[in-house]
Formats: C-alpha cells, structure tokens, sequence
C-alpha cells in the first residue's frame, strides 16, 4: 500500500509544486501588501496562510479526479493488494497532500514569528480552524465517490451510511464555524474528517465493481 | 506441475451479475490449460462483464469463479499472480511514460521478470518514451499487454485486445499472442467482435448473447457441420432439418445449414438436383449464430 500511495504522491508532485509555487506567490504578495498599507486595523494574520492550506485541497481534489478518470483501481487490481489496501490509499492520498500543506503553513508562520519576533496566537487559532475544514473538504470528496459509487452498485444501506455521514459532517463543518479561533473550531472539522476518512474506506472496502 | 495440470485454468460456476436491465449467467464455463476459448457476442452481450468477474473488478450477485483452484474475489488477491488482463481501461499513469509505467508494475507485482518485460516490448515494436496519454490506441493495446504478460501469468484474459486497432498491429498483436499460446501452458480467454481474429486464435468459442450462453463449440467442429447449399427442387414447402436461413426464388433454393450431413441426406431423398455444396468461413458461422441465436440455442438443446 505504501508504494502505491508513494507513486500516486510522486504523480501529483507537479499538481502539488505548482500550487503551492502559486499559493507561495499570493501569499508573498499578500505580506507585501501588508507591509506597504498596514494602517494598524491590519490585514487578518489567518488571511496570509490561507492559501497554502488551499492549493493543498484543490490538489487533493485533483488528485482524487485524476485517479477516478484514469481509473486506477484497475492497475492496482492486478497487483496483490486488498480493497482494504486500496481504501488506504484513497483516503490517505487526500491527508499527506493536506498533511504537507498544513505543516508549511505551520512551517510558515513560525518562520513570520521569527521575523517579526511575535506570534499572534489569535490568528494561528483561526488558520486551525481554517485547516480543519480545508482538511474536511478533501476527505469529502472520496466519500461522496464511495456513496456515488454504492448508488451505482445499488447497495442501498451503503447509499445511506455514506449520503448521511456526508451530510452529518457537513452539518458539523458548518456549525464549526462557529467556534473559529477555539480549539473546538479546529477538533470538530478534524472529526468530520476522520469519520468521512473512515467511513469511504469502509465503503471502497464492500465495493462490488473496480472497474472505475 | 502435475497437480496444476489437472486443474481448470478458470471455471465459472452458476455465475450470475445484474444490472438495471440487464442480466449475465447464470454461466457455468470451464476453461482447461492450453485452450484458447474465444468469447463472441454483439455489444452488450455480456463478454467484458464476464471477463471482468473473472479477473475480480466485479464481484458476481452468485455463483463463483476459480482460477487454478484459488477462489477469485477482491479480497483474496492469490489468484492475481496467475491472471494477465488487458481491457479497454488499464489504469495507467497517464502522465507517466510507459517504461515509468512498466517499472512501476514491475516492483508492485510478485513474479515480474523484467526480462520478459523487455522481450515483450521488443518483439511488439513498443517504444516505452512517450506518455501514455500521447499513445496511439494500439500502442496502449501493447503496453497492456507487456505489463499483463510480464509476470508470467497462466492464464490471461483479453476484452477484445485486437478492437480499434490498424490491420498491421492487430497482426503483430495476434502474432504475439500466438507465440505465447503455442508452449500450450497458458490459458487465454479473450472477448472479440472481430470475427477474423476467431479464425487465428480460437481453439473454442462461446457465443454470448443478451448475457445467455447461446453456444459453446469446437472451431473445427463449427466448421465442419455448416455448409452453406444451393438446390434446384419443385417443392416449394419444403422443411429442412438444421436449416437456419433459407433463400428460395422459384425451384431454386440456397439454403445454410448447422447439420450438413443430414440436410443433404434430406436433399437426396426429395429428390434435389443440382446440390451445389459450399464451406463457410467461421466469421460466416458466427454471424448466423448471433442472428440466430436463441433458435440455435433451443434446437441445440
């Protein structure tokens, strides 16, 4: 499995590159701006690290669309891997390309820290949060493939199981929002994550057809 | 070895799959080493569906399959090492060349030789630079075919490797396939509606139709039970047995016929003249019976 999801990361590095070489320009950009019409009101610190933490999920959405269409399944179907294997690899896919982003956001704003000599907790609070759902959203895509892909299959307790941890993590990413800049801004997108995570794969796993 | 010879290379058993509208088997097949059985049936019959249950990318509503005695089922990927499969979609990395594909396969599959792998390429006229989304078709056709042969799998399952592809390559293809079959160790079950490749490879056939086995045949048997017949008789009500297509303009009859031998004794007995009796060619066969299938299927029965 991890050869697989190795090469898979390997395949996406120029998706992954370019992103973040265009999130690392709107970011520079962006401090540059900050620096010339800071007028004390200032610019949001959270603003800056955005999008970072964006190019990681557009890549892990390209990602996810690139393998469907090239329907991969099929190649690592003739090799010895289990479903099980198979499900690891699709929803791990999505959490190293967030995983990598969100530590050079960290990375980020550690370096600012040094910089400027002062860490604006509230700020980092908000990029948590921020992360969060970021990190929400891509898992989200394998999970509405999976529950799409049991409505094909016609596995109806499958369709509900996964149309309704969809909409149940949707509903917590949204009532999260609510609590940005508090840990629990952060924790409860975290959890919408690892039941979307978990509940894909556990859906890859009882698929009927690999043919996409 | 002696214990795998006395295995089937695949069997299907009671094997069933439904879609909205459609429903394959149920289908018992059993594929002995060394055959080459041709799956022949119009689009939509149901040959990819099966082939598909066999290599596992679909799991059957009932019934099984078997590749040398190992169960196929996702789960229990042992019978992988013993399948070769070339589809229409092989999963590549389309960005990545074929050599980067190839290389990829080989340290994912148990049993690769590279060797093999590059024996393959060369005797295909395969160049492995170009990505695979900038391949021809029939250059995709044999990069799937390098990297479904480079394990050395005994038995390899092919939907319709020969479709879309020039007369030249599809002869290269069928020539390579040919060498591989020849040492009689490997199995091959492969899905066609290009008729002319059923003459080159098949030693079996079995034609699908509406996802039913409509017949299962020995080519050489195929071709020597139909005749195609034309008859000078006065009759004009006369029934033939194992007539499947009958021309008549005034006394003249041209008829096609699944049992020569008994059609002309018939003939004899009425009293025919001028009986003019000619062979047909397999695709010729294959076309009647896909007409005609439930009717062969019924009398067969």
């Amino acid at each position: 499995m991890w050869h697989a999801l190795r090469a898979e990361l390997v395949y996406f590095r120029m998706w992954l590159f370019g992103g973040l070489g265009i999130a690392g320009g709107i970011t520079v950009f962006m401090h540059v701006l900050k620096w010339l019409f800071d007028d004390g009101e200032g610019v949001p610190g959270f603003l800056t690290s955005m999008f970072l933490l964006i190019a990681g999920m557009v890549v892990a959405f390209v990602a996810q669309s690139y393998r469907a269409e090239e329907r991969r399944a099929r190649l690592l179907m003739a090799g010895p891997l289990t479903p099980r294997q198979l499900a690891g690899v699709l929803v791990l896919l999505p959490a190293a390309l967030m995983g990598l982003c969100v530590l050079l956001t960290a990375f980020k704003i550690g370096l600012e820290a040094l910089i400027t000599g002062r860490l604006d907790i509230e700020s980092v609070r908000t990029t948590a949060s921020f992360a969060g759902q970021f990190w929400a959203y891509a898992q989200l895509g394998p999970l509405a493939q999976e529950a799409s892909a049991a409505h094909r299959q016609r596995r109806s307790r499958a369709v509900v199981v996964g149309w309704g941890v969809f909409v149940g993590a949707v509903l917590v990413l949204a009532a999260s929002w609510l609590f940005a800049g508090s840990i629990h801004g952060f924790l409860g997108p975290m959890i919408a994550a690892g039941a979307a995570m978990a509940v894909a794969a556990a859906l890859y796993q009882g698929r009927t057809d690999f043919t996409r | 070895m002696s214990e795998h010879r006395r295995e089937a290379a695949a069997r299907l058993s009671g094997l069933t799959k439904q879609w909205p509208g459609f429903q394959l088997g149920p289908l018992d097949l059993t594929l002995e080493p060394g055959t080459v059985l041709a799956l022949v049936g119009p689009n939509g019959a149901g040959k990819t569906t099966t082939l598909n249950c066999m290599a596992g990318l679909i799991v059957p509503d009932d019934g099984s399959a078997e590749v040398f005695g190992k169960p196929v089922h996702p789960a229990r990927p042992e019978y992988r090492r013993e399948v070769g499969y070339v589809g229409e979609e092989n999963g590549f990395f389309q960005g990545w060349n074929g050599g980067r594909n190839l290389d990829y396969m080989a340290r994912m599959m148990p049993g690769w030789s590279d060797d093999r792998a590059s024996l393959l390429t060369k005797r295909l006229g395969l160049a492995l630079g170009k990505p695979v989304n900038k391949l021809s078709r029939g250059n995709k056709t044999k990069l799937a075919l390098v990297a479904a042969m480079a394990h050395r799998p005994r038995l390899l399952l092919l939907d319709e490797p020969t479709a879309g592809l020039d007369p030249v390559v599809r002869a290269e293809v069928l020539d390579v396939l040919w060498e591989i079959i020849e040492d009689g160790e490997h199995a091959v079950l492969y899905s066609t509606h290009v008729l002319s490749d059923i003459n080159r490879l098949a030693d079996e056939l079995v034609f699908l139709r509406d996802g039913q086995l409509v017949l299962r045949t020995g080519r050489d048997e195929l071709s020597e039970s139909w005749r195609r017949v034309s008859f000078r008789l006065q009759n004009e009500d006369v029934e033939l047995s194992g007539v499947v297509e009958h021309r008549q303009v005034r006394a003249e009859h041209q008829v096609i016929t699944r049992e020569a031998e008994a059609t002309l004794q018939q003939l004899n007995e009425l009293g025919a003249e001028a009986v003019e009796v000619s062979r047909m060619s397999v695709d010729e066969i294959a076309v009647q019976i896909l007409k005609e299938g439930h009717h062969v299927a019924r009398a067969k029965s």
